[in-house]
């Protein structure tokens, strides 16, 4: 007798075979014992599967027992968003704002911890040695972040593939198309009758261009000499900066000190410690001036907008004058064709035989917001703000569940997080230099920029309070309410200690980097849930 | 009856109060959303723990899988079972995290084997059905390759057709048999390692 084999008769069972064939098996399994055994056991089996699989032996885990996060009624959104709008307001306010009095105000000599670190830093001697690093760096978290966003839409292989070769195209082809002539070296000089018919990249201790540039000068050094030609721009990351010949283009400079004593066709936008524009230098459109102290000796023919803590005004302005600052002395030599305004602690000096187009107009910044606080509203301040956090963390738990608990497991490695906060406020800090002084469109893009990113500093608080409170009260994932109670009482503490003079500030400090780095790495967790490794 | 296939064998009536549910729910009623979302969230839920490989991996995929589900809900053809649908979009996403975790892993194995699998004896084969729980089968679940398992849960859980599986595992029709035929001798296997004799007679051919 044929016997059916195991394969055709679990196809029998199933209901997968033919009529014909089906026939076939029934009639033969009348006859044939051994056939009819195999079919009893595999259905046998098939009921054991079945059960095993149906059997409800564990229940449905509390999180999953409303559907949280698709049914959320369209106020809830709203509110989230007026939450956040109001969060990266307060942070405006709290941080950055301050953060820019004192830019203006005392220059770069600031108290303030986080200007400290990040504007200190900028002028610190090894910087020109660490920009390639830097940007290494921001290149990365800015591919991390763009892996993590395409992620959700196209598979991991096709985003690594998209981001890799962007960077690729956005490091190499640049350069390449323009076909930029880079030079590396200790010091590195264009001599006296040299043309270089290029853009010129030069990283090095010096870089001196006693010829002529048909093209642009990016250089990342630390002594700047320009005193032959340069047909485009000069781009310079320096600490000491000299223009002394002519330049055609525009003049970005992110320096210690700058010295303008050339030609420059168009506008100059600088950051530095010292800004002289010498007497015989001429600029043919506006300067940005982010300074501690400024020599306006020469010719602007435009506009001249300036944060700047110390301003002597010899020369002449063409256009309009905004200056926000410490001092302002307008000197007896100096001409403003538009107008002038003011923002400062103290009324401008100006002496007899300035030539203005109208009076300087004056407002009296008070000169440390922080000091005239008096203690009601400091406290008032601190309730204010611990309840804002308080609100946002509990949105942000009820509305993201997954990707709060994802991000506050990345709180519980403390280094990791520290490490990646740090590494990303650096990043951060670098990129919004670097947009402004680069693609300069005004002061608006690097606004825009700092308040993209003032949502995740924000939050950075709630993550890090969470976490304090489950050390204190005992770790818990649900319910809501049990973890809503933790961040209560963890934001409750760090809003307290922030109170306390200097170890407030360092707190503060050490939560914004802690909470952002878990923030970070919680949106890089999210992106790839499906990374745990599989047991085989 | 268990309670993983519940529009199945429903009352002309009850069916048609579920399909004015999916409908609102379609529409974008919230409130007819979540009924819906209570009312199959715990067969979803079993079906993601008996697919995945941890109860962590079950949560956030059920979660992730009825916010693809909420997504998609206009693209829901009323003609056929919702229950149906749902386990088709659970098992896609399911299948799609197994797979390119394994992909990741480098372990992807490619099309079925060929290798030859032995004829079973009956009768030892029902002693070992007869001696193992519904516990220890689930443990052996756990030990199987993921699309091994993922084809007996599909079958044995979610009552797919053959023709939902091929699609899902993205093997031909005809080999859907195969696999599953291949999962249960894999099953056995661990089972009978457990403490059981040998089943492979090498029988009746």
């Amino acid at each position: 007798m044929i016997h059916f084999d195991e394969m055709a008769c679990l196809l029998y069972l199933e209901g997968q075979l033919d009529a014909a064939r089906s026939r076939e098996m029934a009639a033969h399994v009348q006859e044939c014992a051994s056939c009819r055994d195999l079919l009893h056991a595999l259905e046998l089996e098939t009921t054991l599967l079945s059960s095993a699989l149906t059997e409800d032996t564990e229940p449905m885990p509390a999180r999953l027992a409303s559907e949280q996060s698709q049914s959320m009624p369209s106020w809830v959104w709203t509110l989230a968003f007026a939450a956040f709008a109001a969060g990266a307001y307060w942070f405006w306010n709290d941080g950055i704002g301050p953060w820019f009095d004192q830019l203006s105000n005392a220059g770069f000599g600031g108290t303030d911890v986080f200007s400290m670190i990040v504007f200190s830093g900028a002028f610190w001697e090894g910087w020109s040695d660490m920009i390639d690093a830097i940007q290494i760096g921001a290149l990365i978290l800015v591919a991390i972040v763009a892996i993590g966003w395409i992620r959700r839409r196209v598979r991991r292989s096709v985003a690594v593939a998209v981001v890799m070769s962007a960077l690729l195209f956005a490091v190499a082809l640049p350069q390449q198309a323009a076909a930029a002539e880079v030079r590396r070296g200790q010091s590195i000089s264009v001599p006296v009758g040299e043309t270089v018919h290029n853009d010129l990249v030069a990283t090095g201790a010096s870089v001196r261009i006693e010829g002529t540039v048909e093209g642009d000068v990016i250089a990342f050094t630390r002594d700047l000499t320009v005193t032959g030609h340069v047909t485009g721009d000069v781009i310079a990351f320096s600490q000491e900066a000299l223009i002394d010949g002519t330049v055609d283009g525009n003049v970005r400079v992110f320096s210690r000190s700058v010295i303008l004593q050339g030609i420059v066709g168009k506008n100059v936008t600088a950051f530095a410690n010292s800004v002289d524009l010498i007497s015989k230098a001429t600029v043919g459109g506006g300067m940005i001036v982010f300074a501690a102290e400024a020599d306006l000796d020469g010719k602007m023919q435009r506009d001249l907008l300036g944060m700047i803590g110390r301003t002597d005004l010899d020369g002449l302005i063409g256009g309009q004058a905004w200056i926000r600052g410490g001092s302002l002395v307008v000197a007896s030599t100096a001409e403003i064709r538009g107008p002038a305004t003011f923002e400062g602690p103290q009324q401008p000096v100006v002496e007899a035989g300035a030539k203005l187009a109208s009076p300087i107009r004056t407002e009296i910044t008070q000169e440390i917001q922080r000091t005239r606080r008096s203690a009601a509203r400091v406290v008032f301040r601190a309730i204010f703000g611990y309840a804002g956090a308080l609100v946002v963390g509990i949105l942000l738990l009820v509305i993201f569940p997954g990707f709060f608990r994802a991000t506050l497991r990345e709180t519980g490695s403390i280094g990791l997080p520290i490490g990646i906060g740090a590494l990303a406020l650096i990043a951060g800090a670098f990129l919004l230099v670097l947009g402004v002084l680069l693609l300069f469109v005004g002061v608006g893009a690097g606004v825009a920029g700092a308040m993209a990113y003032a949502p995740i500093l924000y939050v950075a608080q709630v993550f890090v309070g969470t976490w304090l409170g489950n050390r204190i009260m005992g770790e818990t994932a649900a319910p809501t309410s049990a973890v809503a109670g933790r961040m209560a009482v963890g934001l409750l503490i760090l809003h307290v200690a922030r109170l306390i003079p200097i170890l407030g500030g360092l707190v503060g400090l050490a939560v914004l980097l802690w909470g952002t780095g878990a923030v970070l790495a919680g949106f890089y967790r999210m992106s790839r849930v499906e990374s745990a490794p599989l047991p085989t | 009856m268990d309670a993983r296939r519940h529009p199945e064998g429903m009352s002309p009536a009850e069916q048609a109060v579920a399909q004015e549910r999916i409908a609102q729910a379609k529409a974008g009623n919230a409130e007819a959303w979540g009924e819906l979302y209570r009312e199959h969230a715990p067969a979803i839920f079993r079906f993601c723990r008996r697919a995945m490989p941890t109860r962590e991996d079950a949560e956030d995929a059920t979660m992730d899988i009825f916010i693809k589900v909420r997504q998609k809900l206009s693209q829901y053809d009323a003609s056929r079972p919702f229950s149906a649908w749902l386990y088709a979009v659970a098992a896609n996403h399911c299948w799609d995290l197994l797979r390119r975790r394994k992909l990741r892993q480098g372990l992807e194995t490619g099309e079925v084997e060929n290798m030859p699998l032995e004829h079973p004896d009956p009768g030892q084969l029902e002693q070992l059905i007869a001696r193992r729980s519904g516990q220890e089968v689930r443990r052996a679940l756990d030990k199987l390759p993921a699309r091994s398992r993922m084809a007996l849960v599909l079958r044995y859980y979610s009552d797919m057709s053959y023709d939902d599986i091929a699609a899902t595992l993205g093997v031909r029709r005809t080999f859907v048999g195969v696999v599953l035929l291949r999962a249960r001798h894999q099953l056995r296997d661990i089972l009978e390692g457990q403490g059981g004799a040998s089943l492979a007679a090498g029988g009746a051919a």
